[in-house]
């Protein structure tokens, strides 16, 4: 399919401007939600777009592990950690968003910057030299070349598992 | 001689400093303080034979000087080291024999007085440092021990100093000559400042004898270590402590303030002679002119035994001052040595006299020659040197000094002569006044009636020291250990004249009429003191109140000094105080403001981060993507990127 | 023989980033709960993946660190994750809130 995708001049632009927009807009939404259950939901959707974003980009494999981890898993911890805190329908929540000037401010600015010398720089690209088994080269350099960068991430994340479970953990009652 | 290559002769002032220490650690409670005066006359007997090999070595092997490096910073150089001169032998000699003398007498006068550790530990540091001075051979350590004895004097004035009156006294001591050594260090300064130069006695002698130094500076730098003289050695206008220092137990007197300590000052313009010019000399001349004739005025009104000599005292330091003025070089370090003995023997039968009635007051005095023959007798011979009669050492003494003031190339040495003159009659006039007041007539109180003789270890060192007031004469001819007559030691340009005659028959008769005047008045009593003073109260309230110049200087000092350190003061408080407060007050209000930004918030420190961000984004943008890069590479000259 | 794709140029991919980035910035620096704070902070995180992925793919798409690195953050954003709720759960519990700006316990 995305051969199919690639060959046609329509398709890809199309896609990629579905899946760009799927990104940013959900994102604004984010942040403009008075309702943070809602922002969680949005926040999902601009991710699940991302994933999208790296299949045009012939990153299957994390496509496929971004919807997995992070709308899967984080997304899920993010709701669980949302209804254990106030915030929802709570009448006391009254005020969202603080400060919203400078903050959009700073964001503009960065953005404005950033974009402008996106713009002045020329970017050479290198066409792609080897599309094929793009998943089976990442596997060989996940336990080939970047092993240690592999298995230092998997005590990373032993050692998070650990340290949030110490962290809830409450004293036992005598 | 030289056992030690020289070293032996830092013990000179090292001994008596280093009974200082064994006194202060040893002697000074109740029960150990009998002990101290062993100390101190034990290093005092091992000083004055050192200082007799040193004569003895000067006659035989000339002149010698050891330094020791001390300190070496860029240009300055300090050192510690010692100069055997026929000047600092002659001075040590004196020093050690005079203090040894009033050592002894202390044990007697002192005796059962609480401090009396105190007091002999404060004795042999002045004796250490008296000692120090007079063997330096740089100005900065003579400087150094300058600092001490004025210390020393300071703490036994005060002695006593749960006595107001005697805490006063040290104080305006010290405070007086420390103006005076303001002076002094002045004259150390600028000669540090003078290129490639040099602390050393000798080493300045070279460079004023082979020109280097202009004779501008010269009589500047002389007039400003003079001043450290006027100080010291209480020349007018800086006289007025030493009466005052009187406070102090007269043993002390004896030594610091007539013997010793008083002619550093002296000793100073002696040792610094080569830097004297002219006009410095002319200076000193006048100086000691005024001085002597005015502390002799002084001395005539006073009623205070201590106090009449103290004035005395400043009267004779102001006829050694005018011999180094006129010339006489070897005069006034002569009158300084037979000055030395009589002025110490006088003090010590005062203080005889003083143990015994337990008042100063002359007039609570009268018919002591009956009760104390030893006193009195002594007394009387320190008198008759002091008025400088024939042959007695204090008649050639003063005689040398006249003569050279006759014979002297000065301008206006014929006026000093005649002040001399004159206040040579009124010295003689004074201190038998003093005599007959205190040891003859009737006694005049209940404690003059039943006083009796002090006890051996006083009267022996009177007895020494009447016999030196004698025969010190003698010295003239020749001094032992050297085969040469004093004259000759000391020889400079300007001295050496044959015996003026007539200036002895001079002085003779002044002193004689001086006597008999006093005989007139206290003695016999034919001539009337009181009908005097009436007939003349201006004069008689002029010297009574020693010309006022005391109030003169209170005036100085309550509306001149302490208007200027008011000025001073309000400037510290308000200028560099106000910079100091300022600064604080700044750092404060800047700690203020800033700490604003200290919110605790989160989202506060993300926003700084992120303005960070953008101008490091800014930053690149302007530097490689705008025109102002290569605006500043066209405008600095070379090409840009 | 498959013809020249037309794919969007890299910029493109660049600019969307940025604007993840942004808005997610205004997330973070806006939003009162600090749950949506952490949102915005993954979303930050995904626009740097989308970089990594997008420069890996225009580079030539020969080496594999760009997949790796975006890979590892991944797993390092999960696992911040955790640890941040976590920590929101621990304040929750001191601080009976999850409003930034009433967790602050500094004076002045």
């Amino acid at each position: 399919m995305i051969e199919a995708l690639h060959s046609g001049s329509f398709w890809y632009p199309l896609a990629f401007i579905i899946f760009a927009l799927g990104a940013v807009v959900p994102a604004v939404l984010v942040v403009a939600s008075r309702n943070i259950i809602h922002s969680a939901l949005w926040l999902l959707a601009s991710l699940a777009s991302i994933a999208g974003l790296y299949l045009l980009l012939n990153a299957e494999l994390l496509a496929a592990l971004q919807i997995l981890v992070y709308c899967g898993g984080i997304m899920l911890l993010f709701l669980f950690a949302i209804m254990l805190t106030p915030g929802v329908g709570d009448p006391d929540v009254r005020v969202h968003n603080q400060g919203l000037f400078w903050g959009l401010l700073a964001a503009l600015a960065l953005a404005a910057v950033s974009l402008h010398l996106l713009r002045e720089e020329d970017w050479s690209v290198v066409p792609a030299a080897n599309l094929r088994d793009v998943t089976g080269r990442l596997a060989d350099a996940l336990v080939g070349q970047y092993a240690l960068a592999f298995e230092a991430a998997s005590v990373i994340l032993l050692v998070a598992m650990i340290g949030a479970i110490v962290i809830v953990r409450t004293e036992p009652r005598e | 001689m030289a056992v030690l290559a020289g070293y032996e002769y830092f013990f000179i002032p090292a001994l008596p400093l280093l009974a200082f220490l064994f006194i202060a650690a040893l002697a000074t409670r109740r029960d150990d303080e009998r002990i101290a005066p062993a100390f101190i006359i034990t290093a005092l007997l091992g000083s004055l034979a050192l200082s007799g090999i040193a004569l003895l070595r000067v006659t035989q092997a000339g002149p010698f000087t050891m330094t020791l490096a001390w300190l070496h910073v860029g240009q300055l150089a300090l050192d510690l080291g010692v100069t055997l001169d026929y000047l600092s032998a002659v001075m040590m000699i004196v020093v050690c024999v005079v203090s040894l003398l009033v050592q002894i007498y202390s044990i007697g006068y002192m005796k059962g007085e609480s401090g009396y550790g105190r007091y002999f530990a404060y004795m042999s540091l002045f004796s250490g440092s008296m000692l120090g001075l007079v063997i330096s051979n740089n100005l900065a350590q003579t400087y150094i021990f300058w600092e001490l004895v004025g210390i020393c004097s300071y703490l036994l004035i005060g002695f006593w100093y749960r006595r107001p009156s005697a805490a006063a006294a040290a104080k305006k001591a010290f405070v007086v000559t420390r103006f005076g050594d303001l002076g002094f260090l002045a004259g150390i300064l600028v000669i540090s400042n003078l290129p490639a130069t040099t602390f050393d006695f000798a080493g300045l002698a070279a460079r004023v004898s082979t020109g280097h130094l202009p004779a501008a500076s010269l009589t500047l730098i002389s007039l400003l270590i003079f001043c450290g003289a006027v100080g010291k050695s209480a020349q007018f206008p800086l006289h007025i402590w030493l009466p005052d220092a009187m406070e102090g137990p007269t043993p002390v007197s004896a030594l610091i303030h007539a013997a010793t300590m008083v002619a550093a000052g002296v000793y100073l313009v002696a040792r610094c002679y080569f830097l004297f010019t002219p006009e410095s000399l002319l200076v000193v001349a006048i100086i000691g002119t005024i001085t002597l004739f005015l502390a002799a005025t002084m001395g005539v009104a006073e009623n205070d035994i201590k106090r009449v000599m103290a004035y005395s005292t400043v009267s004779q330091l102001g006829y050694m001052m005018l011999a180094l003025g006129v010339g006489g070089y070897a005069a006034g370090v002569f009158h300084l040595t037979t000055h030395a003995f009589f002025k110490a023997l006088l003090f010590l039968t005062a203080g005889s006299v003083i143990h015994a009635v337990q008042t100063n007051n002359m007039w609570q005095m009268g018919g002591l020659r009956k009760h104390m023959p030893i006193t009195a007798l002594t007394c009387l011979v320190g008198a008759l040197a002091l008025a400088g009669v024939f042959p007695l050492s204090g008649f050639w003494s003063k005689d040398e000094i006249l003569t050279a003031a006759y014979t002297s190339h000065l301008p206006g040495h014929t006026l000093f002569f005649a002040v001399a003159v004159a206040a040579a009659f009124l010295t003689a006039f004074y201190i038998f006044r003093l005599w007959f007041l205190t040891f003859a007539g009737a006694p005049r109180s209940e404690a003059a009636h039943h006083a009796h003789e002090s006890p051996g270890v006083m009267t022996l060192p009177l007895l020494v020291l009447g016999a030196l007031a004698v025969i010190a004469g003698g010295l003239l001819i020749t001094v032992p250990g050297t085969g040469h007559g004093f004259g000759q030691l000391f020889e400079t340009a300007a001295g050496a004249e044959g015996p003026a005659y007539g200036v002895m028959i001079l002085s003779t008769v002044a002193a004689l009429a001086g006597i008999a005047l006093a005989y007139a008045a206290y003695g016999a009593k034919v001539v009337s003191p009181a009908a005097f003073n009436a007939r003349l109260p201006f004069v008689y309230a002029l010297f009574k109140n020693a010309w006022y110049l005391d109030r003169a200087w209170v005036w100085f000092a309550t509306r001149v000094v302490l208007a200027g350190s008011a000025l001073a003061a309000w400037f510290d408080r308000h200028v560099v105080d106000g910079m100091v407060n300022g600064v604080a007050w700044l750092c404060a209000v800047i700690g203020l403001r800033l700490r604003r930004a200290e919110t605790g918030q989160l989202q506060t420190y993300a926003f700084v981060f992120i303005a960070g961000a953008i101008l490091a984004l800014g930053f690149i943008w302007v530097r490689n993507y705008s025109g102002y890069s290569n605006a500043v590479s066209a405008w600095l000259g070379y090409g840009g990127r | 023989m498959t013809p020249t794709p037309a794919i969007p140029p890299l910029e493109a991919y660049l600019i969307v980033s940025v604007l993840l980035f942004a808005i997610g910035l205004t997330a973070v620096l806006v939003r009162r709960n600090a749950i949506a704070v952490l949102m915005g902070v993954e979303l930050m995180l995904n626009a740097a993946n989308l970089n990594f992925v997008a420069f890996w793919r225009y580079g030539g798409a020969q080496r594999m660190e760009g997949q790796v690195f975006a890979l590892v953050i991944i797993t390092l954003a999960a696992a911040e994750a955790a640890l941040a709720l976590a920590i929101i759960l621990s304040v929750y519990r001191r601080f009976r809130t999850v409003n930034v700006d009433q967790v602050d316990l500094m004076k002045g």
